[in-house]
């Protein structure tokens, strides 16, 4: 039973179904990435969207996932208020677990 | 979305005399509804034969982007809903014509050049059709008038943009003003003709309509409220300028028509058997129309405003992705995944400067809601609420507040007690919330030796109502008796309520689910990548081993869920990950021993 005291974290994200039924609610506007700092190359949101869900990474994608450094500029330009920033950790956590397969 | 007034007609893939295909799925509509629709039903049923028809000229894209891609802020390429050979890939077979009737009893559709398909099940993903000018209006033939609905207009609009200094947009909707904001990016002068005395009468109030239009105001753009279009004149056949009703002459070199879209419902009527329509074809929570095997999705769908008990169509995105995935799940007898309820309308999006939101019923005139309101920080909040509940969210102000956050605060009925303030001041924090909410009934595990309180106090069924404006009372003394049993020590009423009520088909919502930051990052293999969970694509036609599927979804103690949690922080290992990641679907009911083994599917994300 103690150990349910054992503090689990601040949720700081958002749940992996909450950032799917995000993704589900992104309307493609590219506002995110136009905000991005972070972004060095042309990604288009169809397949970023697409492989934070599922699939595999390529490598344009992955690139970016790795570049991003999760300063949130990507949120307030959103005009559905979802959070790119969270999709973003997401996705770095399927890559993580991906490189770690391999 | 697809509209009768493509009616670009492609040549016939087979020449000559009629043919008949047979199919087990036809989709008639490559929007976003149908496509969608078209993945879910090939990522659950490998072996069937799907046809999408459809008149439109170009893939499945992102309509709402259509706005950004009009101020050539984003490319063609960026435009597309799915990526580019997705149809491809899925073995998804697009035929370009259109359909012209359907003929119920004997299953199979007529397209416009002679070929017949046979179906199993049908669904209809048409879209809506712009309503555009009235026909009786004079000039509204000139070059420069346009009505902006699809890629096309789009295109036409984006040509145009350099060569306009003076435009004016004709609609009273969120696209108007999407439209106007637009073309201020792009420093035209706009003139905006609103046929109301406000914006969006029917969704904001005075105040909001207010702030909203001395925005764009602000903005620069010349707001006609109560002005109609009364002729357009032109210089040799080109636009030069609009007469209103109030014989004021507006010179502009565009005529830009944004007055609300119709539900495409001509196949409706194109049926053999009587499909119910009335404003969109009718169905139900499981999107079948009246006529067996024929489904309807996206913006021809007309579904029961759970608040209103109306039928109104929802022309939204969010929506359109939901219903396809439902219709995809439906049309391959996987109705154990359409259990999901699509809850209260919801509309997010920005303003220039503005962010606007709108959930459920904010403007409801019920006498038995409390309506609160605030105007701190600039900005307006309103909220209508019922007891505990919320029922309706409006908020307008600089920033975007967690707008699918609040849409759940509604649809499943969590009570808002401690976060009315917040939500009243826009400081709404949907983590922090519900992570207080999970600390307060872990404490109370511990602390009290007693259940821990339920998240909800709602009933949590499939069939659970969400507040009702015409069904207030009912809910209330519901929502009295579940206090009361909330409150009792000895009652198991510690169901993961959450889980139930999954909001997306096979995505429910959980709070519980494992977190990037909760320290327990789960050891999972990514074998398989594609979870049955997940909005997948791709790769995965193969039949995989094991439950293809989540079982249906079924009450679960939470206290149970809460213990498997904590074992497998214990003791990580990849069993006991498979068992964990069920448990946030919430496959089946687990035994008393809390292990289910040989998962497969559970090792995915
Ligand atoms: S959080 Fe990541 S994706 Fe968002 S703007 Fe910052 S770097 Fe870009
Ligand atoms: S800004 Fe929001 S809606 Fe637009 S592409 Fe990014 S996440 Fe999607």
């Amino acid at each position: 039973m103690l150990r349910m005291l054992k503090p689990n974290a601040i949720i700081l994200h958002k749940t992996r179904p909450q950032v799917g039924q995000e993704i589900q609610a992104c309307i493609g506007c590219n506002e995110c990435i136009l905000a991005c700092p972070a972004v060095a190359e042309p990604i288009t949101i169809d397949m970023l969207n697409r492989e934070t869900l599922s699939g595999s990474i390529s490598a344009p994608i992955a690139r970016f996932a790795r570049a991003c450094y999760q300063c949130g500029a990507c949120v307030a330009p959103c005009p559905v208020g979802l959070h790119r920033d969270a999709m973003m950790l997401w996705l770095k956590v399927r890559l993580l677990s991906m490189g770690a397969e391999e | 979305m697809n509209n009768e007034s493509d009616k670009k007609i492609v040549p016939g893939q087979q020449k000559g005399k009629p043919t008949h295909d047979q199919a087990d799925i036809v989709i008639i509509g490559n929007g976003i509804a149908g496509l969608t629709a078209a993945v879910e039903a090939r990522r659950l049923a490998p072996e069937k034969r799907i046809v999408i028809v459809t008149d439109q000229i170009h893939p499945t894209i992102n309509t709402p982007a259509l706005k950004q891609f009009a101020i050539a802020k984003l490319t063609r390429e960026q435009l597309l809903a799915y990526p580019a050979g997705t149809e491809r890939a899925e073995r998804i077979h697009v035929v370009s014509s259109r359909v012209t009737e359907i003929h119920a009893q004997s299953k199979y559709v007529t397209l416009s050049n002679k070929r017949g398909f046979g179906y199993e099940s049908l669904l209809i993903a048409t879209g809506s059709t712009p309503q555009g000018l009235p026909e009786n209006i004079p000039g509204r033939n000139f070059d420069g008038v346009l009505t902006l609905h699809r890629l096309q207009d789009y295109l036409d609009l984006r040509r145009r943009l350099g060569e306009v200094n003076e435009a004016i947009v004709i609609g009273g909707g969120v696209h108007a003003i999407e439209t106007v904001m637009g073309l201020l990016y792009w420093g035209i002068r706009t003139h905006w003709l609103i046929r109301g005395k406000t914006f969006m009468g029917r969704v904001l109030d005075d105040p909001a309509s207010e702030i909203v239009l001395n925005n764009v105001r602000r903005a620069g753009a010349i707001v006609h409220l109560e002005t109609e279009v009364a002729g357009i004149i032109g210089r040799v056949g080109a636009v030069a300028g609009a007469i209103t009703n109030q014989q004021e002459m507006i010179p502009c070199q565009i005529v830009l028509s944004c007055t609300g879209t119709r539900a495409a419902t001509s196949l409706a009527r194109s049926c053999t058997v009587p499909m119910m329509h009335k404003n969109g074809i009718m169905v139900d929570d499981k999107l079948r129309t009246s006529v067996r095997g024929i489904y309807a999705a996206g913006d021809v769908a007309a579904l029961k405003n759970p608040q209103t008990g109306n039928y109104e169509p929802r022309a939204q995105w969010y929506a359109a992705v939901a219903q396809g995935r439902i219709a995809g799940s439906m049309m391959v007898g996987h109705s154990e995944l359409a259990m999901q309820p699509f809850g209260v309308p919801w509309h997010a999006t920005h303003l220039g400067e503005l962010s606007m939101l709108t959930v459920g019923e904010p403007i409801s005139s019920d006498p038995r809601l409390t309506t609160l309101t605030d105007t701190s920080q600039g900005g307006y909040r309103r909220m209508s609420i019922l007891e505990d509940r919320l029922v309706g969210y409006l908020s307008l102000g600089s920033s975007q507040p967690d707008s699918l956050a609040i849409k759940r605060l509604i649809d499943e009925a969590v009570s808002i007690k401690d976060v009315t303030r917040s939500l009243l001041k826009g400081q709404f924090d949907s983590r922090s919330y519900l992570s207080n909410q999970r600390s307060h009934a872990a404490r109370n595990m511990l602390l009290l030796n007693q259940p821990a309180a339920p998240l909800k106090r709602e009933e949590a069924t499939p069939t659970r109502k969400l507040p009702n404006t015409g069904e207030l009372r009912q809910v209330a003394a519901q929502s009295q008796t579940n206090y009361v049993a909330a409150s009792h020590p000895n009652h198991q009423l510690n169901e993961p309520q959450t889980d139930q009520l999954a909001p997306m088909a096979v995505m429910p919502f959980d709070i519980d689910e494992i977190n990037p930051f909760s320290g327990n990052l789960p050891d999972v293999s990514f074998s398989g990548l594609d979870g049955t969970g997940l909005y997948s694509q791709g790769k995965f036609m193969q039949p995989r081993p094991g439950p293809a599927t989540p079982p249906p979804m079924q009450p679960q103690p939470r206290s149970g869920l809460i213990n498997g949690r904590t074992e497998q922080k214990a003791t990580p290992n990849k069993k006991e990950a498979s068992y964990k990641l069920w448990a946030y679907v919430n496959a089946e009911p687990e035994d008393n021993t809390g292990r289910r083994q040989n998962i497969h599917e559970g090792e995915r994300y």
